[in-house]
């Protein structure tokens, strides 16, 4: 999903190449990027399931206003994906309702 | 002064095949929810917020407060811009409670 | 609490610039920007603007918002990024959260540029992982560089539509089709011939009416709707995509002006709900101003000027510019905006849909408003379109819209090319003057609706140079097929020179080669190695 090669945009400017999770699986990103767009080219399109109809969402407005794209971060939930910077070890966990899934 | 007109359907609560249209994103609020909001007395924004939370959650009706204004506007015969808008409150974005709190004075460098 | 003397809350178009307006003439200035990078939406614009020179036509947005930046900087605005303000009290202070704590300042005055947000509509499916706003599209794939799905379907013809759609295809997506439930194309007439040909199909009078997928969206359904917008029931057609963009308009975001207490009203020619305001931008209390999109959706052009007017405003009212300055400034910049203003596209024919003729006295391509292309009749209507008598190349100008905008008559070293003072002048084209081909036209003009045409370049063949921003780009010698304005192909083409230099900014200008006869058609090139850049349908 990364462009690479683009007519007008010459740099994406982006961080060096980290590793952080995603409910505890291995993932890599650009340090800096958003955390949706890491998700996004990594091919992860459900971010949360709401609290009443277990239904999935992901991205909507990328620019923090609808707040769909809320995930777990670092163990805070309702955290804007779209508007927070991805950083090295960065623990991301999908949200059931208000929490991530409970283990076991 | 927003000026408010009362007025209330005329014919009974009729479903609608889409009622189950889901149009407050954040509270999962269906349009059939809306609509029988409105038979049951509310007649602007702000009641339907209160009354079913539309336009309560994390968003604070950004993304469905112009979708509610225009069922109000159909049920009632309003015209869209009186149908009331949700008052901007303080926070305006989602906040930790934490951080909101922390607010005294602290200020320096900026 | 810490005291400046003016606060910005938002440091896009409108923001930026009334902070480097106010700080340039002397004032103490903090602009808030919820965001990590200033620059609000600007920096997701990769097109060229429209306008005029004073309004840096035909510079991309992007490169906009950095000469935004830098000026800011140089004025010593100070800009704190990831500061979101959540409320407005009384004597003007501001509540901002950042760095983990809410923090209170004080103004002597605020510029409220908070922009806008998009407007959204509701249909089965709608809240299926891959169906975004246009806005989230453009986000993903021009400032994080990731594509925001393979197939799209667009959801809306107005600018913000039409301008997504392309980007889209420069960012390598497919775009799948652009439907509307109004039956003309509400955005500009040139950004819809641009996608129209390279195949992209236009579905007037048509809405989604459900996104497909358990998870995630897999395939949309579109219809056709009646003259009351609704869905007619028997003309369903599904559609493969993987995300479904929506542009039906953005609200302004007077959230932080309703709180503050200022006098709110409902203006559908503005949008929304916005802030009463003076001609100053001022609104109902004094020392607090709204500018940009806040204060009423337009463009980013506008907003900047909006910006240094609510500035200078205030600049004046604390006696740091004195009255005949401030009239001066406000006369220079009330002008510069009444010519961005203008035109059929202008906010105060926002909604008009009986706008027949240019000003001129042309009729309107009525196969524009409903196809996203012009019909070769209708284009013939046009002076500046019609084919050349005399041999050699010439410029075709396939503007037909008044349009704030005039770099095409920048553009002509050899003086060809005439819009006039009134900027929303269909361009004319100076036969007598001999144009030597130098493309700079067709790479000047931000619609893309310029075209060099030699009708007869000897051995039967007609030459077409041509706006070509997607990559691959071809090599001298490809062959191919051209296409038509509406996407179909026409014959076979080959590109037989490619130019491109610093001045034309990454437009390239394909020279492609095409039977005689066919020049007049003929807008667009369509490798046949199968390495297409562009993906319409």
């Amino acid at each position: 999903m990364r462009i690479h090669e683009h007519p007008i945009i010459e740099d994406f400017k982006k961080g060096r190449e980290i590793g952080f999770t995603l409910d505890g699986s291995p993932m890599r990103g650009y340090e800096g990027e958003s955390v949706a767009a890491a998700l996004k080219a990594s091919g992860v399109t459900t971010h949360r399931y709401t609290s009443k109809l277990n239904s999935p969402r992901g991205i909507f407005c990328a620019i923090g206003r609808c707040t769909d794209c809320v995930m777990v971060i670092d163990g805070k939930p309702n955290v804007r994906t779209c508007m927070t910077p991805l950083a090295e070890g960065m623990s991301v966990q999908t949200q059931h309702g208000l929490t991530p899934r409970k283990e076991g | 002064m927003q000026r408010t007109i009362r007025t209330r359907p005329t014919l009974p609560f009729s479903p609608e095949g889409d009622d189950g249209l889901i149009v407050c994103r954040c509270e999962e609020i269906t349009k059939g929810e809306i609509r029988r909001a409105v038979y049951d007395g509310m007649r602007s924004m702000n009641e339907v917020k209160r009354y079913l939370r539309a336009g309560m959650g994390l968003c604070q009706g950004q993304t469905c407060q112009r979708l509610v204004q225009g069922i109000l506007s159909r049920e009632l015969g309003l015209p869209l811009g009186e149908t009331g808008r949700i008052r901007g409150r303080v926070p305006a974005r989602p906040v930790i409670l934490e951080d909101f709190g922390m607010s005294d004075g602290d200020s320096e460098g900026v | 609490m810490l005291r400046y003397e003016m606060i910005v809350i938002g440091a896009g178009p409108a923001g930026l610039s009334a902070a480097t307006e106010a700080a340039r003439s002397g004032m103490q200035v903090v602009v808030f920007d919820e965001n990590a990078r200033p620059g609000g939406q600007l920096f997701k614009q990769i097109h060229k603007f429209f306008g005029s020179r004073e309004h840096q036509a035909r510079t991309r947005g992007f490169r906009i918002g950095e000469n935004l930046l830098k000026e800011a900087e140089e004025a010593g605005v100070k800009v704190v990024l990831n500061a979101a303000a959540l409320g407005i009290y009384k004597n003007k202070e501001i509540a901002v959260s950042f760095g983990g704590a809410t923090r209170g300042y004080r103004a002597d005055c605020i510029v409220i540029a908070t922009g806008a947000s998009e407007n959204m509509m509701s249909f089965k499916g709608w809240t299926l992982p891959g169906v975004m706003g246009a806005g989230a599209a453009q986000t993903l794939m021009n400032i994080q560089g990731v594509r925001p799905g393979g197939r799209i379907l667009m959801v809306g013809s107005g600018n913000v539509g039409l301008v997504v759609s392309f980007q889209l295809l420069q960012a390598g997506c497919q775009v799948e089709a652009i439907v509307d439930a109004a039956p003309r194309v509400g955005g500009y007439g040139v950004h819809a011939s641009k996608l129209s040909r390279t195949g992209v199909p236009f579905y007037m009078s048509h809405t989604v009416v459900e996104a497909k997928g358990s998870d995630r969206v897999e395939s949309a359904v579109i219809a056709a709707v009646d003259e009351r917008f609704r869905p007619v029931a028997g003309t369903e057609r599904e559609i493969g995509a993987d995300t479904v963009c929506i542009a039906v308009g953005l609200s302004p975001m007077g959230q932080l002006a309703d709180n503050a207490g200022c006098e709110m009203s409902y203006l559908p020619a503005k949008g929304g709900y916005v802030p009463t305001v003076s001609e100053f931008g001022e609104t109902s209390i004094p020392g607090i101003y709204c500018a940009g999109d806040a204060a009423g959706i337009e463009e980013a052009s506008s907003a900047m000027i909006q910006g240094k007017i609510c500035a200078a405003a205030a600049c004046n009212s604390f006696g740091y510019i004195n009255d005949e300055e401030f009239r001066e400034r406000a006369e220079a910049y009330g002008l510069s905006l009444s010519k961005l203003r203008a035109g059929m596209f202008a906010p105060q024919n926002k909604g008009r849909t009986d706008i027949s003729h240019t000003a001129e006295g042309y009729p309107l391509s009525g196969s524009l408003l409903q196809r996203g292309y012009i019909s070769q009749d209708e284009i013939e209507a046009f002076p500046a379109a019609r084919p050349g008598s005399g041999k050699g190349l010439r410029p075709v100008i396939e503007c037909t819209q008044n349009i704030p905008c005039d770099p095409c008559q920048d553009a002509c070293a050899q003086g060809c090319i005439s819009v006039g003072g009134d900027i929303t002048g269909l361009p004319t084209v100076d036969g007598d003057r001999k144009c030597t081909g130098c493309c700079m036209c067709v790479a000047a003009c931000s619609g893309q609706a310029i075209f060099l045409v030699d009708e007869d370049c000897g051995n039967g063949s007609g030459l077409i140079g041509l706006p070509y921003e997607f990559l691959p780009l071809p090599e001298p010698g490809a062959l191919g097929l051209a296409l038509d304005r509406s996407g179909n192909a026409l014959c076979g083409a080959e590109v037989v020179e490619v130019r491109k230099s610093a001045a034309m900014d990454r437009t390239a200008v394909l020279m492609m080669k095409v039977p005689a006869g066919m020049a007049c058609a003929a807008r667009f090139f369509r490798p046949a190695d199968g390495r297409q850049a562009c993906r319409g349908r």
